[in-house]
């Protein structure tokens, strides 16, 4: 018995080691690939740009939206253009999985080793942002972002220059979300619960911070995104909150706690999520669900054509990504306009990006730091199964 | 004492703690005759997850199903556990019986081998995204509550079906002939195989029954938490293989208590403990180190007698 159990310690820390050496691998490839970006590639007519992107995994579902959008971007512009075409090089991060930080990084690594690709998309998640931040800078690319939030990835000057999104922070996201409980809502209990991801737990301290300095009692817990059963953790929820804040990354994870809320008797009390988990999922709890949501112009004429070619789906979480894929095409061809380009360029490129009019219904143009100019979060209510905007 | 929070976390815990009894359960009768810690067990209830959600979408899903809703519950219990039964017996066939004889890392190693593999396979059939039962819209959100207890039907189908799962296995191991077939190559396999008895036959009706229970745990955990995904197998399997190891593996009993044991106490953490739903993990793992310090052999389970 005592030699099976060490012989399944052993077999389980070879599985560990394999992973560590997998994660070792990655970095040290990066430190040989590095470079400052300064090479001369050859644009040639078919132009490349990375995609990161959780394709699988727990945040496979808000990954593919993604996807699906910055294909539409590429399927729109090669359309359109006779002489210049674009691809994606495609690489999985992952999010949310148990291994998922040491696969962005090994797909950062992919990435930033093709010399075909120019600038990037993605990643999605504010923590594979901070993840792969050595390799993507490392590599002298550009990436922007269609839903990385967390306010220091642009404040903190770790990757100025480098790092862009075509999404407001959280200090926006956290300022709206505060108003609505106090002002719309006019509530004095809410119960917050991060999911110990670098972007969960920095929104959720803002919107903490702000409830309380408004006089609003709040409680402050954390789950894993591995976890399912939230049932032990909802016992621990006072039945006079009023509202359960989850500043979560997965829609499904949002939808079983909310079902999980019903069958412990807690159906009463209202819920709100954050961007990353607007989704039909997370709606479909009920009408006592909130969510807050990116700036997106659903009368744009780039979301009327997804939908039509979609069967009506508007996809939204993934429309700030063709916004990132449009700021780095857009980039790409300034920089390529003798043919030949530095990664050094494209990233000067898309400091310059002034795009006047956006599906995101506001002009993209960057500060210093890399984040919008313009742009705030709206507030959206479950009716009949989906979001409807509320404030 | 804040009763209301006591009984909550006693019902979440009951209820978690049956489906990691009946995972348990599977470690346990696979150790039992074969010495094999059996790691792709995990995967089996994840697969068994996945048949239920299917079997239900056969029947016309959740919201209007072809049948009424009690039947649909039941084809997916029962497809799930046929499927999972039939499964564990492929991976015994082919998998495990080519090393039986072989030193005891190989069918280990062979066992996390088949792990992945099914996870893995789950990915590439099933996709990545998740599978949500709505047992809400199938059996309705009706809530029952006693004072301060709270309960859904879920829950309630949750324990009681564990409950008759374990007292049906247990009828069986005690009561019937292949029962003692078991408990006699679990004893001694070749005195038994000497004794007439058809080990590769015991050994597959073994791996068919706990792997049918797993199947069974799989469908219960949608029921109640909701969610089927491809990865789902590897905390529920570790957890499993926590009540196995603590009730003492190779003993039925101990599984259903190792089992309630860990349920409880991965609630009571949670509830109690300062950050327990941060750290509910190292709080369980840590009751395990200190149930084997205390009793190596588990709480219920007996220390290997060697003959000196």
């Amino acid at each position: 018995m005592k030699k099976l159990i060490a012989l399944a310690l052993v077999a389980s820390a070879l599985v560990a080691t394999a992973l560590a050496v997998g994660t070792t691998r990655g970095e040290s490839a990066v430190r040989a690939s590095t470079g400052s970006g300064t090479t001369l590639l050859t644009c040639g007519k078919t132009r490349t740009i990375g995609l990161l992107a959780p394709i699988t995994g727990p945040a496979a579902s808000i990954g593919i939206l993604q996807v699906k959008w910055a294909d539409f971007y590429v399927r729109t512009y090669n359309a359109s253009h006779k002489k210049t075409k674009f691809k994606l090089m495609k690489a999985d991060t992952q999010l949310g999985g148990a291994n998922g930080n040491a696969e962005a990084l090994k797909s950062a690594q992919a990435i930033s080793g093709s010399s075909k690709v120019l600038g990037v998309v993605g990643p999605a998640g504010s923590n594979e942002v901070k993840g792969t931040t050595a390799v993507l800078k490392g590599g002298g690319l550009a990436w922007v972002s269609g839903s990385a939030t967390n306010t220091t990835l642009t404040t903190d000057g770790t990757r100025t220059g480098y790092f862009f999104r075509t999404v407001p922070p959280d200090s926006a996201q956290s300022k709206n979300v505060s108003h609505y409980i106090i002002s719309t809502l006019k509530l004095k209990r809410v119960y917050i619960i991060d999911d110990q991801e670098a972007y969960s737990t920095g929104l959720a301290d803002e919107v903490e911070q702000q409830l309380k300095a408004a006089g609003v009692t709040t409680t402050r817990d954390g789950v894993s995104q591995q976890q399912s059963d939230f049932s032990s953790l909802i016992a621990k929820i006072p039945r006079d909150t009023q509202l359960v804040y989850l500043p979560w990354q997965l829609p499904p994870k949002g939808q079983a706690f909310g079902q999980q809320m019903k069958t412990a008797g807690r159906a009463a009390i209202k819920l709100m999520g954050s961007d990353g988990l607007f989704d039909p999922a997370f709606a479909s709890v009920g009408s006592n669900v909130y969510d807050s949501f990116f700036p997106v112009q659903p009368t744009d004429s780039a979301i009327k054509a997804y939908k039509r070619t979609h069967g009506g789906q508007g996809d939204y979480f993934g429309a700030p990504s063709y916004v990132a894929a449009q700021v780095v095409g857009g980039a790409i061809d300034r920089a390529c306009k003798n043919g030949k380009a530095t990664r050094a360029e494209v990233r000067g490129q898309i400091k310059k990006t002034n795009l006047k009019k956006t599906l995101l219904g506001l002009p993209v143009r960057f500060t210093a730091g890399g984040d919008l100019r313009s742009g705030s979060f709206g507030i959206y209510q479950s009716k009949n199964g989906d979001f409807a905007r509320v404030g | 004492m804040n009763w209301s929070l006591f009984f909550d976390l006693t019902v979440s815990g009951l209820t978690l703690g049956s489906v990691y009894a009946l995972i348990a359960l599977g470690y346990s009768m696979v150790y039992g005759i074969l010495k094999l810690l059996n790691f792709a067990h995990g995967d089996v209830y994840m697969i068994g997850a996945f048949i239920g959600w299917y079997a239900l979408h056969a029947l016309g899903g959740p919201v209007s199903p072809s049948v009424s809703a009690w039947i649909a519950v039941a084809a997916m219990f029962v497809a799930a556990l046929i499927g999972c039964g039939l499964l564990g017996v492929v991976i015994e066939r082919f998998a495990y019986r080519p090393l039986r004889n072989a030193p005891r890392i190989a069918p280990l190693i062979s066992a996390l081998g088949v792990s992945f593999f099914l996870q893995n396979s789950a990915l590439l059939l099933f996709g990545a995204a998740f599978r949500n039962y709505q047992s809400y819209d199938l059996i309705g959100s009706r809530t029952f509550s006693f004072g301060n207890l709270y309960f859904g039907t879920p829950q309630i189908l949750t324990v009681s079906g564990a409950l008759v799962l374990m007292v049906v296995l247990t009828v069986i191991v005690a009561r019937t002939t292949v029962g003692k077939a078991m408990r006699a190559t679990s004893y001694d396999r070749e005195a038994a195989a000497m004794m007439g008895i058809d080990v590769d036959r015991v050994i597959s009706v073994t791996f068919f029954l706990g792997s049918a229970l797993a199947g069974a745990a799989g469908v219960m955990f949608g029921l109640v938490f909701g969610q089927v995904y491809h990865y789902m197998g590897f905390i529920a399997g570790l957890k499993g293989f926590t009540a196995a190891v603590i009730g003492g593996i190779g003993s039925i009993p101990g599984a259903m208590l190792g089992g309630l044991i860990v349920g409880l106490g991965e609630s009571y953490s949670t509830g109690y403990l300062p950050q327990g739903s941060t750290f509910q993990n190292l709080y369980v793992f840590a009751l395990l180190i200190a149930v084997i310090l205390v009793r190596p052999s588990g709480l219920l389970g007996k220390a290997a007698i060697k003959k000196v």
